[in-house]
């Protein structure tokens, strides 16, 4: 009898598993493939492709695209394809950290929440439910209009209300582990409510973390959007694609599209990407927790 | 695999995607979409207005009720005693085919005005007579603390004596001897006949008491815009429209008022104001073809031929108005660097004018080179004190102890050379407290932020929606002046009234001096167009922007029109516009 590589090294199985099947949903690699080519045009792309993105040009106001500019220009002179770039920048850099920020803070929350139950859970997540009671968009604006909008600014703005989410979340999932019984056992053994925390709770609740942090970073990079969408992103000549699309759509009867459809076609592209991957991410942690 | 895309996740893409095909589907209507031409389709009597709904119809303004459609709409029921016109042509800019009184006959070392009414009649067939402007002065004089045009010190509060001499004549002994220019044209403006026979049957607002009491009973009313058209007290009017039909918050018809004795009868027998919810809406029906008269919106200037092959006429309206930059000397940090003259001038000739003029504003502003406004129309520069030169601005700042470090951080190096308060190190670095929600706006501080960090000037781009709340007057010890520069000016900063002196802008404790700016010499020539002994005061007003053109109590910036104003090729009399925001209904007619 033989004993199977499986047998030998089960945790890595399971990821190598996870990622079979991972690599088996299509959409997830094409999200993969979409974020890694939106993510080596924003941050690679400035190294080859030269622009000035700080000064102004008025005398090349909204060129066509064409040599030179392969997307034109725009308002005040900035080449676009340069300006997708450092928007890009902008809106990735604020998507993930705003997304990482609200799943580590929702996590703990909620993991803490759950595991510790009774009052301490109703009064944590009472704040919870008071903060979602508030429209996100509405507190966001309120707040952007207090602060001056600068990219870690916007990446607390929008953590300190998106984390509300992946709390819920992960305090369904504490109720649930904090019964089972390596939980108990290690409990018996004398184990405190931190570790039982730290070592069995937030990592059992793991898989569903991962997959909701996709869509918060997704969520996040919409957000960055509709703040810019309402003027209330960061300010010239920093630049995100939530600015640029609500310049282009200021400009739609002007008909100069190419403000409109790259900015918009990247947002578009980039949430879709986090979408695919998030949902690639779900089938596989399912099968490893089905495989547990 | 089936991908489980949710619906919440797929919302806000989807909503995305649904913007970018609406804009397509806009950007690919651009070869038709207008119905009509000409008035086509529009009954030959009636014009319709993409116009606010006003929400104030009593003729004494109410702080809070000041919007420019409430003074048009106002205007069409109660006229002023004068309107002016500021084509140069008439004494004291006064408009004598609107005016409701001849021109004022000054003695008294031009401190008494005698003014004589025309021949006119409230629209119950009551002659409109001196009992009509007694009961307004009654009114305003018991009630200023109500009245939006009330400013301490100024009128009523400047008149020694107001005499009645007959029921077509009466006077006013003023308590200084003012140019008699200023006077008419930013004083008595403020007067507007009202039907004492019908407001007031049983003269209560002869005693300060009953006036109040008059006061309080109008205000109501005017407070009740639903009963605008039901109440009888807005039936009698004396100008050439009757309210005819009002929905609050909805459409409002104007109709001829067939009684009326003005020279200036109204040619067409319905007006039609109807509001929206914004620029993008009203635009979309202005390309529909579906009103008679609106605005284009400032991003979509490049639309101007497009409607014109319509049918539609495009028309900049000038505004006898001002655009600056408020600086704020009393900021305890960089005030004193705004004291610095040489300072200000190297900032103003970093501001390109003309060409922020053209290519961001779309040939829809003009440059401002001083407080008074150049003549409406106006796009040249070449009159301004200090041009767009970087060179020289460089230069300035390097020739006072400054060491310009270009895209970096320019910092004074010698605090002797620099000025007082200012200290070695101490970067030039300002906010900006500008507005949202103009595109043009934001694209020009763009383009100065460019321009100044070319020299090593750092400005941080704030925008809010109140520029003006949060940027108040201020002494430096106050938590509220930490403000540095605040714009208000994407529609113009400052409209005057006929006669453009500066003494709620610029003087020393004016309610206006955002920045509170002072210099003993501008508050000496804004004295003098106050009180110049010259008739027309054209010769202080020229001194009093001469100085302040250079002083730079603020930075000039492009002047933007009130708005492009598009109209059917066939509507005419809608030009001239009124450069103080009037609109004149009754001079319209269909061709």
């Amino acid at each position: 009898m033989t004993v199977s590589s499986q047998e030998k090294d089960p945790v890595r199985s399971l990821w190598r598993q996870g990622l079979g099947v991972f690599a088996e949903n299509r959409l997830a690699l094409v999200g993969v493939g979409i974020f890694v080519l939106l993510a080596g045009l924003c941050f690679l792309g400035p190294l080859f492709y030269h622009t000035d993105q700080v000064h102004t040009d008025l005398t090349k106001v909204h060129l066509a695209p064409g040599a030179g500019h392969p997307l034109g220009t725009d308002g005040v002179g900035y080449d676009q394809l340069g300006r997708l770039m450092l928007g890009g920048q902008t809106s990735i850099i604020v998507g993930l950290a705003a997304g990482i920020l609200a799943t580590a803070v929702g996590t703990i929350w909620g993991a803490i929440a759950g595991f510790a139950g009774g009052w301490v859970d109703s009064a944590m997540m009472r704040v919870v439910d008071a903060m979602m009671s508030i429209p996100a968009l509405f507190l966001f604006m309120l707040l952007a209009a207090i602060v001056t909008p600068s990219v870690s600014m916007l990446i607390i703005i929008i953590g300190a209300f998106a984390w509300l989410g992946p709390a819920r979340l992960v305090r369904g999932e504490a109720l649930t582990l904090r019964s089972r019984e390596y939980v108990q056992a290690m409990r018996a053994m004398g184990g405190t409510g931190g570790r039982a925390v730290r070592r069995h709770i937030v990592p059992n609740a793991i898989g569903t973390v991962i997959v909701n942090a996709t869509f918060q970073v997704a969520d996040a990079i919409l957000y960055v959007a509709y703040l810019s969408f309402l003027g209330l992103g960061v300010p010239p000549p920093a630049a995100n694609w939530g600015g640029m699309l609500s310049d282009g759509l200021e400009a739609t009867y002007s008909g100069y599209w190419w403000l409109l459809y790259p900015p918009g076609i990247a947002i578009i592209l980039i949430v879709l990407a986090f979408n695919f991957i998030g949902d690639g991410l779900r089938d596989a942690f399912e099968v490893r927790l089905r495989r547990r | 695999m089936r991908s489980r895309l949710t619906g919440r996740q797929l919302r806000p893409a989807v909503a995305l995607i649904g913007a970018i095909t609406l804009g397509a589907s806009l950007a690919a209507c651009s070869g038709g979409g207008a119905s009509s031409k000409d008035g086509e389709g529009t009954s030959k009597d009636t014009a319709t207005v993409a116009l606010r709904t006003p929400n104030w119809i009593l003729p004494i303004s109410a702080p809070g009720f000041t919007q420019g459609e409430n003074a048009i709409f106002t205007q069409a029921l109660y006229p002023s005693l004068y309107s002016y016109k500021l084509d140069g042509t008439e004494k004291y800019n006064i408009d004598p085919r609107r005016s409701l009184a001849e021109a004022p006959v000054v003695t008294d070392g031009g401190k008494t005005l005698a003014i004589t009414l025309k021949d006119n009649k409230w629209s119950d067939g009551t002659p409109l007579t001196t009992k009509d402007i007694q009961f307004w002065w009654n009114l305003v004089t018991a009630n200023k603390d109500k009245w939006a045009s009330y400013r301490e010190g100024g009128f009523p509060d400047n008149i020694a004596k107001f005499t009645v001499t007959d029921d077509k004549t009466f006077s006013m002994t003023t308590t200084k001897a003012y140019n008699t220019a200023w006077f008419v044209d930013n004083q008595l403006n403020r007067i507007t006949p009202v039907p004492q026979a019908a407001w007031d049957k049983d003269n209560e607002a002869a005693t300060p008491a009953g006036a109040k009491k008059v006061f309080a009973t109008l205000t109501a009313a005017a407070k009740d815009p639903k009963t605008y058209d039901s109440n009888p007290l807005w039936k009698v009017n004396s100008g050439p429209f009757k309210l005819a039909k009002y929905v609050p918050n909805g459409e409002v018809t104007l109709a001829k008022q067939e009684t009326y004795t003005g020279a200036d009868k109204a040619k067409l027998n319905t007006i039609v104001l109807r509001p929206f919810t914004g620029d993008d809406a009203e635009f979309n029906v202005l390309r529909a073809g579906q009103i008679d008269y609106g605005y284009i919106p400032a991003a979509d200037t490049s639309q101007k031929s497009y409607l014109q092959s319509k049918g539609y006429t495009v028309s900049p309206w000038y505004g006898w108005s001002i655009t600056y930059l408020q600086l704020n000397f009393n900021n305890p940090k960089t005030g004193p660097l705004f004291k610095q003259l040489y300072l200000r001038q190297a900032m103003q000739e970093l501001v390109d004018q003309p060409t922020i003029s053209k290519a961001i504003w779309n040939d829809t502003a003009a440059p401002t080179c001083g407080p008074v406004p150049e003549k409406p129309g106006t796009t040249d520069a070449t009159g301004c004190a200090y041009k767009f030169d970087p060179a020289a601005a460089q230069q300035l700042l390097e020739s006072h102890g400054w060491k310009v470090t270009p895209d970096g951080q320019t910092t004074c190096q010698t605090p002797a050379q620099c000025g007082p308060g200012i200290t070695a190190g101490q970067p030039l670095t300002f906010t900006v407290t500008s507005q949202t929600g103009f595109a043009a706006t934001t694209k020009m501080f763009a383009e100065i932020k460019s321009q100044m960090a070319k020299l090593g000037i750092t400005l941080n781009i704030k925008e809010v929606p109140d520029s003006v709340a949060v940027t108040p007057a201020c002494k430096p010890t106050e938590s509220s002046c930490s403000w540095d520069m605040s714009f208000f000016g994407s529609q113009g900063s400052w409209y005057y009234p006929a006669f453009a002196s500066g003494e709620r802008l610029f003087a020393t404790g004016a309610p206006v001096n955002l920045g509170s700016y002072s210099n003993p010499q501008a508050d000496q020539l804004i004295d003098a167009t106050q009180f110049a002994s010259d008739s027309d005061g054209s010769t202080a007003l020229t001194a009093y922007n001469d100085f302040l053109a250079k002083d730079l109590p603020v930075l000039w910036m492009p002047n933007p029109v009130y708005q492009n104003s598009a109209y059917r090729s066939g509507l005419q009399g809608v030009d001239p516009q009124d450069p103080m925001n009037f609109m004149y209904f009754q001079d319209w007619s269909w061709k």
